[in-house]
């Protein structure tokens, strides 16, 4: 049996995994990157942000479509190739999962294809469909991701109830579509299947959708959504799934106290993430984790184990590619003594539904929850050239300021694209920007970047294209 | 604002807190008492200088604070122009800038130095505003941005702020080192080299590593101790005669019967009537150190230059012990024999220059002992004794002490009660 040694080890190849195993190849160090799937890139890449992504752009093509004869360009009905779909989406999956391979080999980053547990402290077990390999290291980075829940209730064995995973692969169109929780995935397939032309039903436990972004951000996405879904379902609990011949017959626990069940083609389980470390062998090792089985780490992303960190989705927080990506390079500088921390990192979140949603920084309900005085200053996507363009005025830029030194606190956006507009609201509140900085920079026209500026000036009572009686003078 | 403990008089410049007279949350007006302090004279009430609402209150019952300790927050005080308050931070402890941490301790309540100190900030639950290469820089320093007032729009920090806010540390460091325990290295840094030769044929000698250490302790103890002298003389025309009867049996017996022995002896008499002279104090701690031991320096004149070597537990030993012990120390320091563990301990000093000739001086307090005693030469002066001029021997006697521990009624009654010890010597402290 052959025993490799190197200075790190990354056990998971998403987009938490490479960027360290690569941080830590170009800082000098020998890698090996372990990962059980044969196409690197984890959830993110494989069953995540990017196929999601593709099928929301494909079917956007359709929607838009569909609604622009009374713009006087008429199509007739669009034919859907699943299975061309689906091959076109995973030649995209397969180049960047290409790449990130080619860029592994470039750096000489070793990639073990198997699965990794845990032997002891310092020592890896790989085992692959070709035998089995044991890894010594001197460091140890864990970025095993997550896979989505499924409730033992839900899990019938039956492939009509699917989760996000499943429902990327597009097994058909079903006729009907439940999707049970409306938080960001639920929502974004939810807007993929109804343009192919699914009844969609959410529903959701708590009170809104998109729980997290602000109400008036989650308002045009919940307009857009009672529009085209068949209905939304809030304050509702999915009680029992039984498999119903060709349908699942689900039974509701209405917020009345009642109960109801219909039949569903299909149904997606949406309703949350699980950490994916058990059976990895951490008893072996000092590693403490929470509760809901995240492993515990420190602001360096340290875990108990001296040497052995753990970054992305399995170490819990925000399950995001970009937030494990920044603590990819926490872990990696920390490891090599240097000072960093993750702490007081902006973490911008978008959802990718129609309208997209984003924000970054403070929101204005955490603002009312801790109680801290902000203003809020918006500007209405009805007031701007472009967005009427191409006919989305049903979008938002807002700021979030502190009204003693006019620093830009938070962004929240709804609208068309709303996820490129925020990279502004993150460095804004990065350096520390305030108000009047943004309103000072000139952005080009005809763009959306312009509710920015404007949302900005607005702050001060004269914005161009919205008027106010409210005027502050700038410092 | 910070409302810190301010001088409240002398010798009341720290003490345990008592009571605590407001709560968080609550308005109080200028003047109002903030917190009852007992300071080992009294217990006295300290007032807020402004009005305000109160923050965060910083202290408890039983807390031991000094002149410069913020008692309180006030937040929207009333009566200061400003309307941003102190940072209500700690100091930077673990501190990698050189100087911060003393810098800090050193500025609270210093006027001429108010200056230079940190701007205030109010507390905001977000990360002060520079951009993220700013915040890893302080970070790496060990430099809290939230001391720093940013010069951009909104209070944005930026390089040059950090970079100025270092300078004044800097400044503020070396500031407070000419004021603090280490004035040595400054002053020697300060001067500058003279040329001699331009008035006269000179030789230059380098200085011994003794001379640098004895220049070094005594500018530290000349500095840090307030220094007074009591004079006095003793007739020791009674000690002399009884010098005279013993002398014979001590020299058979291999001990030197001299006027030192006898002071050592009445010394320790006089200390354990009077301990606070036999003590040290723990700067660190502000607290006293009373020790139960004698062990008494003896300044030696060598070719080198003065040290001291320690004679230990003066309390254990007959006159013949002391006596033969202290030639025996005064040989090996001589021939420069005493090792460094006959150089520590001390509890007091004795400088005896009558061998050599002289009368009073002022001698310097060896610290961390609190007290030296000084003798001259005795000689035959005319004394009034009982209406009538006799001759008699007068011992010149010189206690020096530090003021901060030690006050003046104190040494009058400790010259007092050794000149007693001396000029009644108890003859049964002589039996071999």
């Amino acid at each position: 049996m052959e025993t490799i040694k190197t200075e790190v080890v990354v056990i998971g190849a998403g987009p938490g995994g490479y960027a360290a195993a690569f941080y830590a190849a170009d800082l000098g160090k020998r890698v090996i990157l372990i990962e059980q799937d044969k196409r690197l890139g984890g959830v993110c890449l494989n069953s995540g942000c990017i196929p999601s992504k593709a099928l929301l752009h494909t079917t956007k093509i359709m929607a838009e479509a569909s609604e622009s004869g009374f713009r006087g360009i008429h199509f007739g009905a669009p034919r859907v190739e699943l299975n061309e779909l689906r091959a076109w989406k995973d030649g995209v999956l397969t180049k960047l999962g290409g790449g990130i391979a080619q860029l592994a080999k470039a750096r000489g980053v070793e990639v073990l294809t198997g699965r990794g547990r845990f032997e002891d402290s310092r020592t890896l077990r790989v085992e692959s469909a070709s035998g089995q390999q044991f890894v010594t290291f001197e460091k140890a980075i864990i970025a095993v991701g997550s896979r989505p829940a499924l409730p033992r209730a839900f899990d019938l064995g039956n492939p009509r109830i699917m989760t996000s995973t499943e429902a990327l692969e597009i097994p058909d169109i079903p006729e009907s579509l439940l999707i049970v929780g409306g938080g960001y995935i639920g929502m974004e397939l939810g807007t993929v299947y109804a343009r192919l032309g699914s009844k969609i039903v959410v529903v959701e436990a708590l009170g809104s959708i998109l729980a997290g972004a602000d109400p008036d951000l989650a308002k045009p996405v919940l307009a857009y959504a009672q529009k085209r879904f068949k209905e939304i379902r809030v304050n509702t609990k999915v009680s029992k799934m039984a498999t119903s011949g060709k349908q699942i017959k689900v039974s509701f626990a209405l917020a009345d106290g009642s109960e109801k069940s219909e039949l569903y083609d299909r149904v997606l389980v949406a309703v949350g993430r699980v950490p994916s470390c058990d059976d990895f062998g951490l008893e072996n090792t000092k590693i403490e984790r929470d509760e809901k089985g995240f492993i515990k780490i420190n602001s360096r992303q340290e875990t108990a184990e001296q040497g052995i960190y753990a970054i992305g989705d399995v170490a819990g927080g925000v399950m995001l590619a970009h937030k494990a990506h920044k603590e990819a390079r926490v872990a990696i500088e920390a490891m090599t003594g240097d000072s960093s921390e993750f702490k007081d990192i902006i973490i911008p979140a978008v959802v990718f539904t129609d309208p997209e949603v984003a924000w970054c920084g403070l929101t204005e309900t955490e603002a009312k929850a801790r109680g801290i005085a902000v203003e809020v200053s918006k500007f209405s996507w009805a007031a701007s050239g472009r967005a009427l363009s191409f006919d989305r005025p049903d979008g938002l830029t807002k700021l979030i300021i502190e009204p003693e030194t006019e620093r830009v606190l938070g962004m929240g956006i709804v609208g068309a694209g709303a996820g490129e507009l925020i990279a502004e609201g993150v460095l804004a509140v990065e350096m520390g920007a305030t108000a009047a900085d943004l309103a000072a920079c000139v952005h080009a026209h005809p763009t959306l970047s312009e509710t920015v500026m404007e949302a900005a000036e607005a702050f001060y009572g004269h914005a161009t294209h919205t008027y106010s009686r409210r005027k502050r003078s700038h410092e | 604002m910070d409302v810190k403990l301010p001088n409240l008089g002398e010798g009341a410049d720290s003490g345990t807190i008592v009571s605590i007279l407001v709560k968080e949350g609550e308005e109080i007006t200028q003047g109002q008492n903030l917190i009852e302090l007992e300071n080992g004279k009294a217990v006295v009430a300290v007032p807020s200088p402004v009005g305000g609402k109160v923050g965060n209150v910083l202290v408890k019952v039983g807390d031991k604070i000094s002149v410069g300790n913020v008692i309180v927050v006030l937040e929207g005080a009333v009566g200061t122009a400003s309307k941003l308050s102190e940072p209500s931070v700690a100091p930077v402890k673990a501190s990698r800038v050189p100087g911060i941490e003393r810098t800090e301790q050193v500025a609270a309540g210093e006027a001429e130095q108010k200056s230079l100190a940190e701007p205030a900030l109010k507390d905001s639950p977000f990360p002060p505003p520079a951009s993220p290469t700013v915040r890893k820089i302080a970070r790496d320093l060990g430099i809290d941005l939230r001391r720093i007032k940013g010069s951009e729009h909104g209070g944005r920090i930026v390089l040059d702020d950090v970079r100025s806010y270092i300078d004044r540390l800097q400044k503020l460091g070396s500031t407070s080192t000419k004021a603090s325990a280490k004035p040595a290295e400054t002053s020697v840094a300060a001067v500058v080299s003279i040329d001699f030769s331009k008035w006269g044929t000179v030789t230059r000698q380098p200085m011994t590593s003794l001379r640098k250490t004895i220049s070094r302790r005594m500018v530290e103890s000349w500095t840090t101790i307030p220094h007074v002298t009591q004079f006095d003389e003793a007739d020791i025309s009674g000690l002399m005669e009884l010098r005279k009867k013993h002398k014979a049996a001590y020299e058979a017996a291999g001990a030197s019967l001299t006027v030192t022995v006898f002071v050592l002896r009445a010394l320790l008499d006089t200390l354990k009537q009077h301990p606070i002279f036999n003590a040290s104090i723990d700067e660190s701690k502000n607290e006293v150190v009373l020790k139960d031991y004698f062990h008494f320096g003896i300044a030696v004149d060598t070719e080198a230059g003065l040290i001291v070597p320690v004679i230990r537990d003066v309390d254990k030993k007959s006159m013949a012990q002391l006596a033969r012990e202290l030639s025996n120390i005064a040989v090996k320091t001589r021939d420069r024999k005493v090792g460094l563990e006959d150089l520590v301990g001390g509890s007091f000093t004795i400088s005896n220059q009558g061998g050599i000739g002289g009368a009073h001086f002022t001698p310097i307090v060896n610290k961390p002992e609190v007290a030296i005693l000084g003798l001259g030469r005795g000689v035959l002066k005319a004394a009034v004794k009982n209406g009538k001029i006799e001759p008699a021997t007068m011992l010149p006697l010189c206690l020096s002490y530090d003021h901060r521990l030690i006050d003046g009624g104190s040494a009058a009654r400790f010259i007092k009660d050794l000149l007693t010890a001396l000029e009644n010597f108890n003859e049964e402290n002589l039996k071999l």
